[in-house]
């Protein structure tokens, strides 16, 4: 019988014997610390002096630890000016204020929750209309970047610290002297989206008659308004609505993970991406490109291009579509490769007009005129496409080509920066490096002194989002309040405020926005909610002739090797590169922490022959623009041949501790707009990198070696079926369930569950693979982050991981994300092995970790199948009280004084020498429960959250209560034909439950199902 | 002879039951705890109205912030007066009453707490509660005590006498031994056997007698190491130095003000809270003089909170007072009040001991872990009072079919290690 083969990596899917080595370990390294008694005598590891000396000194510090006095704890209660009205707060208790997240390439709308006054965890708000509750791993932490010491703690001048009248007097003087000089002044911003920022600008402008605003987005999306002004006559990026259509098709566009506003877009995209018995049908998503992204992963059939090719599947598809359903038609291409694609795809659009939408997230204004083509031809514009315009990337990419030529040409002699970096995230740094400091003013309004504020004679620093008042208008007529979730805790101040200030009108951001918001209705309302929504869809149309009329057929042609540049979920364009959080966190596709590299294809990796072991990837050198950079070499599954991918964001210099110096800066090397390029070499340098990826390890294992049981691939671990199966049977892909619960045989007795069983449900339809839950899971339960070392040596402490599983063929294969927890065995192997019962069950079927019982043995770790167990090799919270004899780097990124105030007061900080695991959100189970107790009631389903449930864009995720028989989870275990749990033949009884993977293909996938267990080999383990 | 011999034996066996009674009489010693008696639930609605809003400022006997409230219904010309008077005191004032702005001069124009949610019934029924003070000053105290005692608290018994009582018995004991010996020698001397005459002292200690007590003496040293070491980082009976001579027993004993006007976390949320001066101030605005220390430690916490009394106004900036924090508890324990007090219906005296006796807060209980699990065995849940326990099928069950007649806080999980160690 044929099987599907799935593998994690390279190592993997070659079998090599250091792979093989290597999965069978749950840590991946020898004891680390150890190294440290090696050279006592020559490598021959500790001996019995050695030994003696490290005893008599822990033996010594206990005592004298044990002496000292205990220390005096000191408890502070609030005080309050008493002339003022007394806020009702209660310690203890979490107040949540609406608030919004907005990047300039996406908004979320925000819950932040708040103890004791600082905020400590952001949740989605569930009220609002587009977002919807869901988050972004960015989001997420972005609450970890409030507290980053790296921000400036007052406006200086040069490197001094200067008071903000002096800044406001100096700047404003010379702001007047360079206008009635007749100077330019030019106000450099990233997609602002507020709209008090951007009211204080036309201020400014009103008051500077030479003033300009020019913004830009380092990675543009600029091509779509310009070719927007040809095709619907307004220059918008208008709203997509993937939840309307039938049939998706993306060009190099990843709209689930940075596309303009992912997680509206997720929302959307995962409504019609789960079948159910009521209703079995799903959308249908192709999606061609050059990069792997996340978008690719979760699509149903994946087209591999390079991206000069983009143009030419776009032109074969308007083809093909026009003489479908009737349009002109272009000539003079070269032919599209894959026109067995461009037809079947054709044909599901015309089949599926006014039902369909065609996107494409290259900064290409020819590209996106053939998408708005075809979406025209199709009746798509109204219904999959509405006129309300989005407002993300309001970059210009002409305006900032005009504005360096001005600042060339010394027109412009007074520069404000703010939301802008072009020292380091434009192809015009040299540029701006070199006349930045000949200019008579430059002000950067950043939050530190990056790569240009750096050079700029005062940063005059902004709030970070959570302490400031903002009002901002991410789609027209939807306003979303940002309102302080904390004081300031530096010396900052709003950016509509100094702008504002500067054009002479003195007020407070509060102000501000309470005027700008005046007419909106009831203001506490409107802060409650955190939005206002007071317009609907608006009407747009398409001029297929004109937009057509744009493209010329043949010009364009690329040679050689191409690279395409792309943007990772977690750091995007490189803004936030110093939260620690979004380095760790790994990447979907590449599972890679703490680096960018450049992706290679598999038919490349074969040809050199190269080494398989990836954990010391080959440094290559990568020419191309006329300039060259040194990357390590991932292998990437998926990519097409002769293709390279490499991701922005990386190589910051001024960022701070976490994100100076990770991985290499290509911003510079890019043409102006333009995200690809031709002619690319690539020379293997001879040298080493290891790269701290995480999916070489924490592999679960089926057993091959039961001699009784047929050799099998994971298909116990990673089940799916096609969408044709699904409907004609709704186990597919899951009908060896029921053969193996026939013969469960325990030799341990049930747990009696007499209240509560607690349980989650993963989709894996509905998971994106985007991070957001890892995220939320690290910020909620005080989740060390370990550094790049510490992930290479699998040490990483995540307590959530997403595996990404390959199957199928390795240049085109097909991509399952399967979220990875504590399983909460019912039947758990690690509880039985620990020697102090510090792992045990509860009564309520969680599976319990008690840190201060746990004495390190790991055996735990050892024992699960799962490989999701934690150990705390070193103290990387940095609350030793011997010091810190920690892996400096690590404590360094995240624990100061000031980062400590992230951390959830809820959940314990976990010390040196214990081993730690998801605990299900016991603190929120608890908190739950006492909630319903006061309240006198019974618990409601829903009224419990995990965090990564709550963080989840398309609520792939479910908790709650088994033994409630209406709870949602109950009926995903019992009623959902799809449910599975993984290693069931071996009987752990889990209480996380997966559902089966159901794609929309055509093709049936392998059949993969033998029989598990026959009669005979049950009788041959039992025995 | 042989009745010789039995009777040394039964003389033996005597001593040893001795010894025996006289451990048991220690140990078994526990005195018994006084208990509010229920009583018509009218007047204990009052009462319990009564501390926990008007206790603060008022007492029945006795002028506090506001007057005394002995009498108080005649002082008004009617019911409903005194009624608007208690739900919004300012509009009684604005309407001309005499007699309101009469009071209001007289304790000097400080307006009284409007409480709009109180219900007319429940009005009547505090005024109930201080007409039935009025007529037994001792009413609602417990029995014989004058001040309450909590349920769980107990008093430390007076054991000295006990411990003179078993000298006595030991002497006694001793006295016997020798008596016996001494008989035994003689029975021994009249049949001619041989004759031990070594001093008592050596014939009681024995070589094995030696050994068993070097090994006695080897465990109780380990034994106290142990002891030691488990106690590392535990202070029951620690009685810090606070900066403000704070008297729980005034406030809270003799004023009798309700430990939640104060500690208003407490049913709400993990932490009781440690009051902000400026809950402090809501009455010494008014009261800038104690029985004790006269205005010494009242004019600290003006200091405190920025009131300036010659003028009665904040003037200054206030600043937070730093208490040194009596109960800790490790990080790695989860601990929630409102669980306990809210949810439980625990006293705040079961954990805390009496505080309305102390002068000096201290810890009172241990609170090791053994001793939370202890009460967590002990302690029944509100099982059939609270709606949220109702999923306990089997235990419902087991309750009407009699199997079971109560259910503890372990029985539903709460001595597992991830009930407070997450």
């Amino acid at each position: 019988m044929s099987e599907i083969k799935y593998w994690k990596s390279l190592e993997e899917l070659n079998e090599t014997p250091e792979y093989k080595d290597k999965a069978s370990k749950e840590f991946q390294e020898e004891i680390p610390g150890l190294d440290m008694f090696e050279s006592a005598s020559e490598g021959s590891g500790t001996d019995r002096r050695d030994f003696l000396k490290v005893m008599g000194f822990s033996v010594s510090a206990a005592a004298l630890a044990a002496s000292c006095k205990t220390p005096v704890k000191k408890a502070v209660p609030y005080v309050f000016n008493g002339n003022e009205q007394i806020p009702e707060v209660v310690p203890g208790v979490a107040d949540f204020y609406a608030t919004t997240y907005y990047d300039g390439s996406s908004f979320v709308n925000l819950v932040a929750k708040v103890r004791e006054g600082r905020p400590i965890k952001l949740e989605g708000n569930t009220d609002a209309p587009f977002t919807k509750g869901g988050t972004s791993a960015r989001s997420q932490a972005s609450i970890l970047s409030l507290y980053d010491a790296t921000r400036l703690k007052c406006p200086v001048k040069g490197n001094k610290a200067i008071s903000w009248n002096q800044a406001d007097k100096e700047i404003t003087s010379k702001l007047a002297e360079i206008n009635a000089a007749g100077g330019k002044i030019a106000i450099l911003t990233g997609s602002l989206g507020s709209v008090v920022t951007k009211k204080a600008i036309e201020k400014l402008k009103v008051k500077y008659s030479n003033a300009v605003h020019v913004a830009y987005d380092a990675v543009s999306q600029y091509a779509i308004r310009k070719a927007n002004t040809i095709s619907l006559g307004t220059g918008i990026i208008p709203s997509y609505q993937f939840d309307k259509a039938n049939v998706i098709v993306g060009f190099n566009c990843d709209f689930l993970g940075t596309w303009l506003n992912p997680v509206e877009f997720a929302k959307q995209y995962a409504t019609n991406r789960v079948p159910s018995k009521e209703n079995p049908t799903m959308s249908r998503h192709h999606q061609f490109q050059s990069a792997m992204t996340i978008t690719g992963a979760s699509a149903d059939y994946r087209y591999p291009i390079k991206p000069s090719e983009e143009k030419l599947a776009l032109i074969a598809l308007y083809n093909a579509v026009a003489a479908k359903v009737g349009g002109s038609v272009i000539s003079g291409a070269k032919a599209f490769a894959n026109k067995a694609a461009i037809d079947k795809v054709a044909g599901e659009l015309a089949a599926n007009k006014g039902r369909s939408l065609v996107v494409s997230g290259t900064n290409n204004v020819e590209n996106q005129l053939l998408v708005n083509a075809i979406n025209g031809l199709l009746g798509n514009y109204g219904i999959t496409i509405t006129g309300r315009s989005l407002n993300v990337k309001e970059g210009n990419d002409d305006a900032l080509a005009t504005l360096v030529a001005d600042i060339k040409s010394g027109a412009v002699q007074g520069l404000i920066l703010l939301g802008a970096n072009p020292v380091y995230n434009t192809p015009y740094a040299d540029v701006f490096k070199s006349a930045i400091g000949k200019l008579k003013l430059s002000v950067s309004l950043n939050d530190r002194s990056d790569e240009t504020g750096s050079l700029a004679q005062y940063v005059c620093p902004d709030n970070h989002y959570l302490e400031t008042w903002d009002l901002l208008e991410p789609k027209s007529g939807y306003y979303c309040f940002v309102q302080p979730t904390i004081n300031p805790i530096f010396d900052t101040r709003a950016a509509s405020e100094t702008l504002t200030k500067w054009a002479g009108e003195q007020t407070t951001a509060y102000d501000l926005v309470k005027a700008e918001s005046a007419a909106m209705g009831s203001w506490e309302n409107n802060l409650q909610l955190g939005f206002v929504d007071n317009s609907s869809a608006a009407g747009v149309s398409c001029n297929v002739g004109a937009s057509i009329a744009g493209v010329n057929a043949s010009a364009g042609a690329a040679s050689g090797t191409e690279v395409v540049f792309y943007e990772k979920v977690a750091i995007g364009d490189g803004t936030f590169a110093n939260n620690p959080l979004l380095q760790e966190m790994p990447d979907p596709i590449s599972k890679t922490t703490w680096d960018n590299y450049v992706c290679v294809p598999y038919s490349w990796a074969k040809e050199k022959d190269m080494k398989l072991w990836l954990r010391e990837a080959p440094i290559a050198k990568v020419s191309f623009n006329g300039k060259s950079v040194e990357l390590p070499v991932m292998i990437s599954f998926g990519l097409p041949k002769d293709t390279v991918a490499i991701a922005v964001g990386y190589g910051r210099t001024k960022a701070g501790k976490a994100g100076d110096n990770v991985g290499k800066n290509v911003y510079d090397l890019l043409k102006p707009g333009q995200f690809s390029a031709d002619n690319v070499k690539i020379e293997l340098t001879g040298k080493g990198y290891k790269l701290g990826m995480n999916q070489q390890y924490h592999t679960l294992q089926e057993d091959n070696n039961l001699p009784s049981r047929p050799r099998r691939y994971r298909n116990s671990i990673i089940k799916e079926a096609n969408l044709k199966q699904y409907q004609a049977k709704h186990n597919a892909g899951n009908e060896d369930r029921e053969e193996i619960k026939e013969h469960l045989l325990t030799l341990y007795g049930y747990h009696p569950y007499q209240s509560h069983h607690w349980a989650l449900s993963v989709d894996m339809n509905s998971c994106i693979g985007c991070g957001a839950c890892v995220i939320a899971c690290n910020v909620e339960n005080n989740v060390p982050v370990v550094g790049k070392e510490r992930v290479y040596k699998g040490q990483e402490m995540h307590w959530m991981r997403i595996d990404r599983y390959f199957s199928g063929d390795p240049d085109n294969p097909d991509v399952s994300f399967q979220p990875m927890m504590c399983q909460h065995c019912n039947n758990a192997p690690c509880e039985n092995v620990c020697p102090v019962n510090a792992t045990n069950h509860s009564s309520e079927g969680l599976n319990q970790m008690a840190y201060n019982r746990c004495i390190g043995t790991r055996y735990c770790a050892n024992n699960c199948p799962f490989k999701v167990r934690r150990f705390n090799w070193l103290d990387y919270q940095g609350n030793d009280s011997f010091g810190k004899w920690t892996d400096a780097t690590a404590a360094e990124y995240m624990y100061e004084d000031l980062t400590r105030m992230v951390l959830n007061p809820d959940v314990t900080v976990r010390t040196r020498g214990v081993i730690e695991k998801c605990s299900m959100c016991v603190q929120r189970i608890q908190e739950g429960k006492l909630t319903a107790k006061k309240e006198n009631r019974t618990l409601r389903d829903g009224d419990i959250k995990t965090a990564c449930q709550t963080s989840c864009p398309t609520n792939a995720i479910i908790f709650g209560d088994i033994n409630d028989g209406n709870s949602a989870v109950h009926k995903a275990f019992f009623e959902e034909e799809r449910n599975y749990h993984l290693f069931e033949e071996l009987h752990f009884l889990t209480n996380v439950g997966y559902k089966v993977k159901v794609r929309n293909k055509d093709e049936e996938p392998a059949l993969y199902f033998t029989p598990v267990m026959k009669e005979e080999d049950i009788k041959g383990i039992v025995k | 002879m042989v009745s010789c011999f039995s009777g040394y034996k039964k003389m033996k066996a005597f001593i040893a039951v001795l010894f025996i009674c006289i451990s048991c009489a220690v140990y078994s010693y526990t005195p018994s705890t006084g208990d509010i008696k229920p009583d018509d639930p009218r007047l204990m609605e009052g009462m319990k109205l009564f501390k926990a809003n008007c206790g603060a400022c008022h007492k029945v006997d006795a002028k506090l912030v506001g007057p005394a409230l002995a009498n108080v219904w005649e002082r008004w010309e009617s019911e409903e007066k005194l009624i608007a008077w208690i739900k919004n005191s300012s509009a009684v004032i604005a309407s001309g009453d005499p007699y309101a702005n009469k009071i209001f001069n007289e304790y000097g124009k400080s307006v009284m707490t409007a409480f709009p949610s109180l219900t007319n019934e429940q009005i009547l029924s505090i005024i109930d509660y201080t007409r039935a003070k009025t007529a037994d000053p001792n009413f609602g105290n417990p029995p014989g005590t004058g001040s309450t005692t909590p349920q769980g608290a107990t008093a430390k018994p007076n054991n000295s006498l006990w411990y003179i009582v078993a000298g006595f018995l030991l002497v006694l004991a001793l006295g016997l031994i020798a008596v016996t010996r001494k008989l035994d020698d003689l029975v021994k001397e009249k049949e001619g056997e041989p004759i031990d005459n070594r001093p008592l002292l050596q014939k009681i200690f024995t070589r094995r007698v030696k050994s068993a007590l070097i090994l006695l003496a080897i465990l109780a040293f380990g034994a106290n190491i142990m002891k030691g070491a488990i106690g590392l980082g535990r202070s029951q009976g620690y009685k810090p130095e606070q900066p403000i001579k704070f008297s729980h027993a005034l406030h809270a004993g003799q004023n009798k003000i309700d430990c939640q006007y104060c500690h208003s976390g407490a049913e709400k949320s993990r932490h009781a809270v440690i009051p902000s001066v400026n809950v402090c101030m809501n009455c010494h605005k008014y009261v800038s003089q104690g029985p004790k220390y006269g205005k010494k430690e009242i004019a600290k916490i003006y200091k405190y909170s920025g009131w300036d009394p010659t003028t009665g106004t904040f003037a200054n900036q206030p600043k937070p007072i730093e208490w040194v924090k009596v109960h800790n508890l490790p990080d790695h324990v989860y601990f929630n009040h409102s669980q306990h007090v809210k949810v439980g219906g625990i006293e705040c005296q079961t954990c805390h001991g009496n505080i309305q006796e102390m002068e000096e807060v201290q810890q009172f209980a241990p609170l090791s872990m053994g001793w939370c699990i202890n009460c967590h065995r002990q302690t029944e849940v509100k099982f059939s009072e609270n709606k949220y326990y109702s999923i306990f099928d089997k235990y419902h069950d087991d309750i009407k079919s009699g199997k079971k007649d109560k259910v503890t806080v372990e029985d539903i999980g709460g001595a597992e290690c991830q009930k407070c160690h997450y």
